[in-house]
């Protein structure tokens, strides 16, 4: 298998057109942009890029701009979780055969399944590409739906083409525990935090982590990882207040104050598609004072 | 306000005799234990001192037990959550003046109240006591009930001798926010993780830390510390590593269960009072079983 997933990847955010239409054009910026300024690896369409509000078409076409934007710079992995099995499989196959080097799936939505059930939901889905794959877990979302380490444990055992976990739950306890099973089984496993969480991971055994802020402060995340990495904890607790900051504005109808403040960074990307909101122009103000205050807009690059 | 920072925290168990009474002779014994063993402070009783199982007069008389044994070796800090705000207001008052050398107090059991109804139970409370004042966030436990950020920084505004918050959620985010906005408004703020988790916790700017678990592997706990205090991460990872071991063990029978690990260890935990219940033969067999595959334990003292 080989791939073995660390640092900060990001997720390009989803442009649309005021009509609501998919602006694949700016996608291919978004992702490029990712790319130049030091995302390890790049994972399209996360919930932040509103996988759940796009048709299974308009899914496969982005997927295949993002694969062609990369084009082997750094690991492309295609999130595939759908409502239906039957489209997340489809989705993965699709990946697979467009030439992405990853594949991830969130614990099936909605039906809140059983342990035996979401182990059959990764088995099904692993057997059915010859990828590597992430399983993602993030209980907080999910009614406590979990990935646990017992149920990680049988997974790794069933399948060997899971190499990590997404793991969303920002808890200690939780984190630790999916981490000390899987290393232990796997040293080369990635335990990556759902967004850049990554001064409480890293120390945990994480390698790395997803992004809510790379598009607003990249040369910032960056920092933050490499201090952890270095052990500059000082330095770490500096970055990680900040972009935790970021986080508490964006994670409340994520990504919509997100693509807010990419209009204050120079990189419009439109609106978001209901039932999210589209950030007001207040809010996009708002956004503004809060990235002046934390330093971002004289230390971050303006513009594509 | 003097600053109180509490550090390393033991939290003892209430052992009870088979009728059910407070065994003083043996909390005696547990109580010069955990002082030999590394305790900075004590927290009497905690929920895992059964609390909640005690009545008012029995809970002071504890306390006060605690604070003349202890005798200013280490403070006493206690316990004082209730249901009804005037109810624990009177307990934390009572407490102070028996010498605590500091007060924590959760939201209210069973009611499910909206924040500024929380702030006004935790600011009568703290004005009860007077001492320093802790406020102990554990959602999972208390029906949902989340302290917030927000209500810290107001609990600041409000109390002079509001201390800090103990946070049982171990969720990052809040762990983090909190943190990182009380310290800026009272640098002495003492945010405490509320189980053995110390390694995220210590790394996101945290200062303290409660361990039950210091009653059956104190020296785990006590390195754990240590390591953590020097910010020492990778090297405390192993001994994280076991000290989730050990509380993974315990948890399926939660007080039982410590109480019986204590046991194990050849001291004495003492019978659990109703509701909780002894653990079955089977039951304590799988605990003795996973107590024995943590290889941890081999170096921990065994008896007084």
């Amino acid at each position: 298998m080989g791939l073995v997933l660390k640092g900060v990847m990001q997720a390009p955010v989803t442009p649309l057109n005021d009509d609501f239409s998919l602006d694949l054009p700016t996608l291919e910026k978004v992702t490029d942009f990712h790319v130049r300024t030091g995302a390890t690896g790049i994972t399209w369409p996360y919930h932040k890029s509103e996988s759940l509000n796009m048709t299974i078409a308009e899914r496969k076409a982005g997927a295949e701009a993002v694969i062609r934007t990369v084009a082997r710079r750094v690991p492309v992995a295609i999130h595939v979780s759908s409502l239906a099995v039957r489209d997340s499989i489809e989705l993965a196959r699709h990946a697979e055969d467009k030439g992405a080097d990853c594949v991830v799936a969130i614990t099936p939505y909605f039906w809140e399944p059983t342990p035996q059930s979401i182990f059959d939901f990764f088995v099904r889905l692993g057997t059915s590409i010859g990828l590597p794959f992430l399983a993602y877990n993030s209980p907080g979302y999910l009614s406590g739906v979990e990935i646990t380490s017992d149920l990680l444990a049988r997974m790794i055992e069933r399948l060997p083409n899971l190499i990590g976990v997404k793991e969303a739950s920002f808890n200690s306890e939780k984190f630790l525990e999916l981490s000390r099973c899987a290393l232990a089984m796997k040293p080369d496993f990635s335990m990556i935090a759902g967004v850049e969480y990554l001064l409480p991971s890293i120390p945990l055994g994480g390698r790395g982590s997803y992004s809510s802020a790379g598009a607003i402060c990249p040369n910032l995340v960056v920092e933050l990882y490499r201090s952890c990495a270095a052990g500059e904890w000082a330095k770490a607790r500096e970055c990680q207040y900040k972009i935790s900051r970021l986080w508490m504005i964006f994670r409340d109808q994520y990504p919509s104050s997100l693509k807010g403040g990419m209009v204050m960074m120079g990189r419009p990307v439109g609106p978001t598609r209901p039932p999210l909101p589209t950030a007001t122009r207040e809010r996009q103000e708002y956004i503004r004072t809060q990235l002046e205050d934390m330093g971002i807009l004289d230390s971050e690059p303006y513009g594509w | 306000m003097a600053t109180f920072k509490p550090g390393l925290v033991h939290a003892p168990v209430t052992p009870f005799k088979r009728d059910e009474q407070i065994d003083f002779g043996t909390y005696a014994k547990l109580i010069e234990f955990h002082l030999a063993n590394g305790a900075q402070t004590l927290a009497v009783p905690m929920h895992a001192g059964e609390s909640v199982s005690l009545n008012d007069e029995e809970r002071m008389k504890l306390i006060e037990y605690a604070i003349k044994r202890v005798k200013g070796r280490v403070p006493v800090m206690a316990h004082a959550s209730q249901s009804g705000t005037g109810v624990a207001a009177d307990l934390a008052q009572r407490a102070a003046a028996l010498g605590a050398a500091a007060v924590v107090a959760t939201t209210p059991y069973y009611w499910t109240p909206p924040a500024h109804m929380l702030l006004e139970h935790f600011t009568q409370i703290g004005a009860a006591a007077g001492v320093p004042f802790f406020v102990y966030n554990s959602p999972e436990e208390m029906g949902g009930v989340k302290i917030t950020a927000d209500i810290v920084l107001k609990l600041i505004d409000r109390l002079e001798n509001f201390a800090g918050v103990i946070d049982a959620s171990l969720d990052w985010q809040f762990m983090i926010e909190v943190v990182s906005t009380a310290q800026n408004k009272r640098p002495d703020f003492q945010l405490l993780t509320g189980a053995e988790y110390m390694i995220s916790a210590g790394a996101t700017g945290a200062t303290g830390m409660i361990a039950p678990m210091a009653a059956v592997a104190p020296r785990a706990v006590q390195k754990l510390w240590d390591l953590c205090v020097l910010e020492k991460y990778e090297e405390a990872r192993p001994v994280q590593e076991s000290v989730a071991a050990l509380r993974q063990a315990v948890k399926p029978l939660g007080v039982a269960g410590l109480k019986a690990a204590i046991t194990y260890m050849q001291r004495k935990g003492g019978a659990m009072r109703a509701p909780l219940e002894a653990p079955t033969a089977a039951a304590k067999k799988k605990l003795v079983a996973a107590l024995e595959a943590i290889p941890a334990l081999r170096d921990e003292p065994r008896g007084w």
